[in-house]
């Protein structure tokens, strides 16, 4: 399967902000409305992987994560079996990264159900 | 004219005149006598002193700083103390901190005083204070900067302040929202004093982003990004470690909680927490905080890294060190794992962590 690959510290901003535009800039909103969201349409349309890579950055704050992947199903109306079918992330700076956003995907879903 | 001299009118007219001049002088003469009375035992130079500048802060409320003046190490006092100044603050009244009897100065207590003296400025409310008699404390407060800004520098309300030459070692950030390039900068220049090198540090990049998050989105009642954090930096290039010191005057993680409404995920939360795990009181409730317990008791989740446990992980993963934390009625040290009641309430949460050669960090 062909991959399209976004590295946030390249193509986004090493410093990853707050939550929303609203507090602060770079922030999980903005990723997820301009990048993530725009390139993982891409790689579903397409039948590809979305790969994001965390490495290179200063650091994650929680709220930048849960809004732009958790985002995705509460904004962008996606499932978490589309999201997991076409997006694959990694990092071996900060590995435990991955299951959090695994765990803020599936927050999100659960609370889309209910 | 002659004749106007000599009417009653005029007589009684200069009567009255040289009475008031009268009392005017001898009310004068009074006065000088009871200063003289008053000063008889000071020496010339105590006199000289009290002339020069005791004498003009004859109206300013005095407030006078602790003798130990570190907030990890003597919360109750720099909290009284605090309070205390946040009492003038309210009332608006002119303001003079005694920082003369101050024997031990912790960095921490800086990011207080510039906070305190900025809050009071901005507002043009007039602030003032003198020197501690140990040299080695005035050494400290003079590289901080903050006699020189307490003495010539104006500042207006504003979102942002930033305090502190280059070339000193202690440098103090005041903003209302989250600003991840300057955590980042804060902490490449630390890397440069701990490493001699540009490194990343990701679990104290994401612990300031966890604080002004906080700060940010819970500190105030009435509306988001109401209240300032501050932040003191200050850089020990002999030991190869940079302390941070972290507070915001909102309400406090207790009053937060108890005063979300109704929609909010930690609406009825302290409820909760009673009911599951029957604790005692609010140093019991922080130790549940920071070790997730809330988070997961409230959603039924894992905290996944969110806020203050966010933070402790951060401590446990060995990417800070000495991690205390100081909010409303309680007192943490998580290293020593002792967390205590404190018999005043600091409205406002304060953190203080450290990175040293020892923590994790990554090449830039």
């Amino acid at each position: 399967m062909h991959k399209i690959e976004i590295k946030i510290a390249k193509d986004f901003v090493t410093t990853p902000g707050p939550r929303y535009k609203k507090e602060g800039s770079h922030s999980g909103e903005l990723f997820r409305d301009t990048i993530l969201y725009p390139k993982l349409k891409e790689a579903i349309n397409e039948n590809i992987i979305l790969q994001v890579d965390l490495d290179g950055t200063a650091g994650y704050g929680t709220s930048f994560l849960e809004e732009s992947f958790g985002g995705l199903i509460r904004e962008n109306n996606l499932t978490i079996d589309v999201i997991n079918k076409h997006l694959q992330i990694i990092s071996s700076e900060e590995d435990y990264l991955c299951e959090d956003i695994q765990h803020y995907l599936e927050d999100a879903e659960s609370k889309r159900k209910k | 004219m002659k004749k106007y001299w000599t009417t009653p009118k005029y007589k009684k007219q200069n009567v009255r005149k040289a009475r008031r001049s009268l009392n005017r002088k001898l009310e004068f003469k009074d006065n000088v006598r009871l200063k003289n009375i008053k000063e008889q035992r000071l020496s010339k130079e105590e006199k000289k002193h009290k002339h020069q500048f005791e004498d003009k802060i004859k109206d300013y409320t005095k407030v006078r700083a602790p003798e130990d003046f570190s907030f990890k190490q003597n919360p109750e006092k720099v909290i009284q103390f605090i309070n205390k100044i946040k009492g003038c603050f309210d009332r608006r009244e002119k303001t003079f901190v005694m920082l003369e009897s101050v024997k031990k100065i912790d960095y921490d207590a800086i990011v207080v005083l510039f906070s305190i003296m900025i809050r009071f400025k901005s507002q043009n409310i007039p602030f003032n204070g003198d020197f501690p008699a140990e040299n080695n404390i005035r050494n400290i407060l003079t590289q901080s900067g903050f006699f020189k800004n307490l003495l010539k520098r104006n500042f207006k309300d504003e979102d942002r302040y930033n305090v502190g030459e280059n070339d000193h070692s202690l440098h103090t950030h005041a903003f209302k929202n989250v600003d991840s390039e300057l955590s980042a900068k804060i902490i490449e220049q630390a890397s440069k004093t701990i490493w001699g090198e540009t490194r990343r540090c990701q679990g104290a990049q994401r612990t300031l982003l966890e604080l002004m998050q906080n700060t940010n989105n819970h500190a105030s009642f009435e509306k988001e990004g109401d209240k300032h954090w501050w932040l003191s930096v200050n850089h020990d290039k002999t030991n190869n470690r940079v302390s941070f010191s972290f507070v915001d005057y909102g309400v406090g993680v207790f009053s937060s909680l108890s005063n979300k409404q109704e929609g909010n995920k930690f609406f009825n939360s302290i409820e909760k927490m009673i009911e599951r795990y029957k604790y005692g009181n609010n140093a019991e409730l922080l130790r549940l905080i920071l070790e997730g317990d809330l988070h997961k008791t409230v959603t039924g989740e894992h905290y996944r890294g969110k806020g203050l446990p966010g933070i402790k992980e951060a401590l446990k993963r060995n990417q800070i060190s000495n991690l205390v934390v100081v909010t409303n009625n309680v007192y943490s040290n998580a290293i020593d794992d002792n967390y205590k009641l404190l018999n005043v309430n600091f409205t406002g949460t304060f953190i203080n962590w450290e990175l040293n050669i020892n923590n994790i960090s990554c090449n830039a």
